[in-house]
């Protein structure tokens, strides 16, 4: 079947298009070339005058796991008060699986990826993901706090056996990319330590926080993996981390690596609150180095809940909790979870300071190819919240007149107010579409080329951003239309995007050892054998290029 | 991997002498030898009582249903896939959904959404606690392997690996004993009714264990001692299996260990391990949790999910239920209903009934008969366990997708 979608205006960065008025064609899913004059499409989408893109894709939001569940079963408020409405469902900090696939769609997007799986609770993260309808998902793997790793560091291991350990665990666990959540910190605090420096000594292992942050950040390098090594950084909300942000870019030494989240790690102690923005700092560090990416984690007002496996950072914002009640875990050897609900008030000095951070990095970040529109899903705000933070982005009277709503202290802290700069829907483009496609390795996605998936987004130009993207005329996942006028109009499953690097297998039997005696668990039934995924129907790979980068 | 109580132990040696009788050679464990041992050869299935083709059982089971006004979609002793389908058809019909077992499980839910907590996992518990508090009746009982395998081997990421377990208002199961053989036992039996206080006093005896008051038969001194050592202790953890806990206000115990694990945060490391999970319990809840944003004893009746603890227990539901649909792939055993009630039962042969339900489909047992997904205790870890054995017995989720599909067409809602 060829559907054509005629004459609209197409925003394709990866292929050089920035709103020129053109035709796409759409045979069994994918993108082809113009068949020619002599083709007779099968179905012809007149988009005069509409705005064409590919699907959207979320690099960085908690659409799954424990974590997920535990933020769920801590919120019942809300899914209580839901309840009462027509529509239970919309904008929710904890929506069901069901309704992130409804509400993703309905704005645009086709894949959204959950950056935070355990290695022990991966299994359970696909079984949710498979369950979340109409988006392709995938999982960011949790190292740099597992004790076999920290165990392996400690014994001098060198960059091949701990590329071959995190190969192995990539595999087993069929995930994406690996992430690092406040290296050692997190098994720091099993041993009931609040705080641990960047080049201090863990308690147990005795491994510094820098040398795990290298060491991953290498193993990714070498094994090839597309994705940078995804950082969740120290001293998450604290002000001043800025340092240890900094210090964090400086010590990958050139290599690759993504600051996730980078709002809540741009915080300086400076000025008559002990609080200030150093949104400029990081930004200008980022500006002057390709090897490093961000997303932002924007903070929007309102009721939500935080969820993290960074339990020494949630255990110290614990206090702040609201409604006041929170979880902490302990798991598995492998990381931990703290889950802590939060309310942004517009009036509190903090909170107004944080949405002015993000904002002013958003704005201060040049390169739309490293910079990601995230609100860190759930942490921020929900992920229903990106229609008005992209006007936020790309209407500077709004944005002027939001400011003034807020805390009246801000305006002295921040240099919002002067900050000229509106994203263009190009540049919305690239870092919606096009830059979280390449930045993760998914070549046949992202943008609209010939051979791409035909996941697009067709929007009417709307001089209300958020009107704009909140709700775009058509959605196509796979060639099929799935929204139409903001109303899911058909169900499909969605994929889900793995890396499978090759590594020396000879790791496992060290390992197979070590799980014997201490996991209760044999490594033969941790790893996840690929008929585990959406039933053995639903892996994409993407390829590795060692010492490509 | 034994898919019965919720320790997944993945350790056993399962022994097959045709036709399909398995025999457990590795352990004692009562729970997996009785689990392994359920293999009656399969049967057809009936409706009233008469034996029919799985064909015609499936649709006197939509015709049920599609004629029930208040139905009930519970027991749900079944894997990942059969939960999600069973979740599926309660949808379409507007049901009310809940587990057989999940009266322990709720329990410790109803804390968790009050006040949340701190818990932690079983490798945790086996590789980094040094003092392990266990809080009222032996959960041993329940998991029989739980200090086999989770507690007797020394802790491999502590210095020096040395662990004490503590035994408060409740006593050591002889089995219980003899794993713990090596390690230092103290026992505070007291009473068992009382745990609660006791953790209250041990909350309170934290800051000043001198002011420590003696309760629920505990001298104060015990009290005190023992609230020194959790104090001291580098990572204890403090065990319960709710399920076992006596009197109807069970889940206020569960607050005051929650909140004793709390306290004793304030100054060292210490987690709760709040333990169910039998028939995946567990697994079933997160199911539910993740594809309706709450978790079980909801009603589906009104378009979006309402949850109620109270009103939606199913032994409290099925007195207003005009039909039944209920799953107990795991066990052989459907509870009693009013003689009145359409009921609609999916259990494995062999299946004994107090009254024949309207529709009996026998199915397979997840991790006997077919490959599954269950939830171990601690939330966490998701387990495979492969099927061992064919008997020609459909899995619970084939049969429950087949009722959905012969229910007449209704349009999916977003």
């Amino acid at each position: 079947m060829l559907t054509k979608l005629a004459g609209g205006r197409v925003y394709d960065p990866a292929n050089g298009r920035d709103g020129a008025v053109g035709d796409l064609f759409v045979r069994d899913g994918r993108i082809v070339a113009d068949p020619g004059p002599g083709a007779a499409p099968d179905e012809v989408h007149d988009l005069s005058g509409r705005v064409v893109m590919a699907g959207a894709i979320d690099i960085h939001s908690h659409i799954a796991g424990g974590k997920v569940n535990i933020a769920r079963l801590l919120m019942a408020e809300e899914h209580r008060a839901a309840a009462e409405e027509p529509c239970g469902c919309r904008g929710l900090a904890t929506p069901s699986t069901h309704a992130t696939g409804c509400r993703y769609a309905q704005m645009g997007y086709t894949a959204a990826f959950e950056p935070a799986m355990l290695p022990s609770n991966a299994r359970h993260a696909h079984l949710e993901m498979a369950d979340i309808p109409l988006i392709d998902t995938g999982g960011y793997l949790v190292l740099g706090n597992d004790d076999l790793l920290l165990e392996l560091l400690a014994s001098g291991a060198g960059e091949a056996a701990v590329a071959d350990y995190v190969g192995f665990m990539l595999n087993a666990t069929r995930s994406l990319a690996v992430k690092a959540v406040n290296p050692g910190g997190i098994n720091a605090f099993k041993y009931n330590q609040r705080r641990l420096d960047v080049d201090e000594n863990g308690p147990f292992h005795a491994i510094t926080p820098r040398r795990i942050l290298t060491a991953l950040a290498g193993a990714v390098q070498r094994l090839g993996i597309p994705h940078p090594l995804h950082l969740h950084g120290f001293n998450l909300g604290v002000p001043g981390n800025v340092e240890a942000t900094l210090d964090s870019i400086a010590a990958v030494d050139g290599l690759r690596l993504h600051l996730t989240h980078v709002q809540f790690h741009a915080y300086g102690a400076e000025g008559d609150r002990k609080f200030s923005s150093a949104a400029a700092r990081v930004a200008e560090a980022v500006n002057r180095r390709p090897n490093i990416s961000v997303d932002v984690g924007q903070i929007m007002f309102g009721q939500t809940v935080t969820a993290s496996a960074d339990t020494m950072a949630q255990m110290n914002n614990a206090g702040l909790a609201h409604p006041k009640k929170w979880v902490m875990m302990d798991i598995e050897c492998d990381a931990g979870c703290g889950v802590v609900p939060f309310r942004y008030r517009d009036k509190a000095f903090v909170n107004a300071l944080q949405w002015a951070i993000g904002l002013e990095l958003f704005l201060l970040i040049e390169d739309p190819w490293r910079i990601f529109l995230t609100t860190d899903h759930p942490n921020g705000a929900p992920f229903t919240s990106y229609p008005e933070l992209i006007r936020l982005l790309m209407d500077r009277d709004y944005r002027l007149a939001r400011m003034a709503e807020l805390h009246p202290a801000l305006p002295e802290h921040t240099i919002l107010g002067a900050l000229t700069r509106e994203y263009s829907l190009g540049e919305i483009a690239t870092m919606t579409r096009a830059a979280p496609a390449r930045i993760l390795g998914l070549t046949d996605r992202g943008h609209l080329g010939p051979g791409a998936v035909a996941d697009i987004t067709v929007y009417t130009d709307r001089p209300d951003r958020r009107a704009m993207f909140e709700k775009p005329d058509l959605v196509f996942k796979d060639g099929r239309l799935i929204v139409r006028d903001g109303v899911v109009v058909a169900f499909l499953q969605g994929r889900t995007h793995v890396v499978e690097p090759a590594y020396d297998p000879t790791i496992e039997s060290w390992m197979a050892r070590r799980f014997d005696e201490r996991m209760g668990q044999r490594l033969t039934h941790f790893r996840i054998a690929e008929e585990e995924i959406r039933g053995g129907n639903g892996l994409i790979r993407h390829a590795c290029q060692p010492g490509s980068f | 991997m034994c898919p019965f109580c919720g320790l997944g132990c993945d350790d056993l040696t399962i022994e097959e002498e045709p036709p399909s009788t398995l025999t457990v050679r590795s352990t004692d464990c009562p729970v997996a030898r009785e689990g392994y041992s359920r293999t009656t050869a399969a049967e057809p299935p009936r409706v009233a009582g008469i034996p029919v083709p799985l064909e015609e059982a499936v649709e006197a089971a939509a015709a049920v249903l599609a004629a029930a006004q208040t139905p009930l979609v519970a027991g749900l002793g079944t894997d990942v896939d059969g939960a999600r389908a069973a979740l599926a058809l309660a949808e379409r019909l507007g049901a009310v959904v809940d587990h057989a077992l999940s009266d322990g499980l709720y329990r410790n839910l109803a804390v968790l959404q009050r006040t949340g907590w701190i818990a932690t996992t079983l490798a945790e518990l086996r590789n980094r606690c040094d003092l392990l508090l266990v809080a009222g009746p032996d959960p041993a009982a329940l998991h029989p392997r739980l200090f086999e395998r989770w507690v007797a081997p020394a802790p491999a990421l502590q210095t020096p690996p040395s662990r004490e377990v503590v035994f408060l208002c409740g006593e050591p199961l002889d089995s219980t004993r003899a794993a713990l053989s090596g390690l230092s036992v103290t026992v505070l039996a007291g009473d068992s009714a009382r745990v609660g206080d006791a953790a209250a006093s041990l909350a309170a005896a934290l800051a000043d264990p001198s002011r420590a008051s003696g309760t629920a038969s505990i001298a104060a001194g015990d009290i005190a001692a023992l609230a020194e050592r959790l104090a001291k202790a580098r990572y204890a953890v403090v065990a319960w299996a709710a399920a076992a806990f006596d009197g109807t206000h069970a889940d206020l115990t569960v607050e005051r260990l929650v909140q004793l694990v709390r306290d004793i945060n304030r100054h060292t490391r210490c987690a709760g391990l709040p333990l169910a999970g039998h028939d995946n319990v567990v697994g079933v809840n997160q199911v539910c949790t993740w594809r309706f944003g709450v978790p079980l004893r909801t009603s589906l009746a009104g378009g979006a999910p309402l949850h109620d603890p109270h009103r939606f227990a199913w032994a409290r539901y099925a007195a207003v239920a005009d039909a039944v649909i209920w799953v107990s792939a795991f066990r052989p055993e459907v509870p009693a209903f009013p003689a009145e009630q359409t009921v609609i039962a999916l259990a494995p042969p062999g299946t004994a009934f107090v009254d024949e339900p309207a529709v009996f489909i026998p199915v397979g047992t997840p991790g006997i008969d077919h490959s599954a997904h269950v939830f171990r205790s601690d939330t966490v870890v998701a387990l495979r366990a492969r099927g061992l054995i064919d008997r020609g017995l459909p899995d619970g989720a084939s049969v429950l997708k087949a009722i959905a599909a012969a229910l007449p067409e209704e349009a999916p809602a977003c």
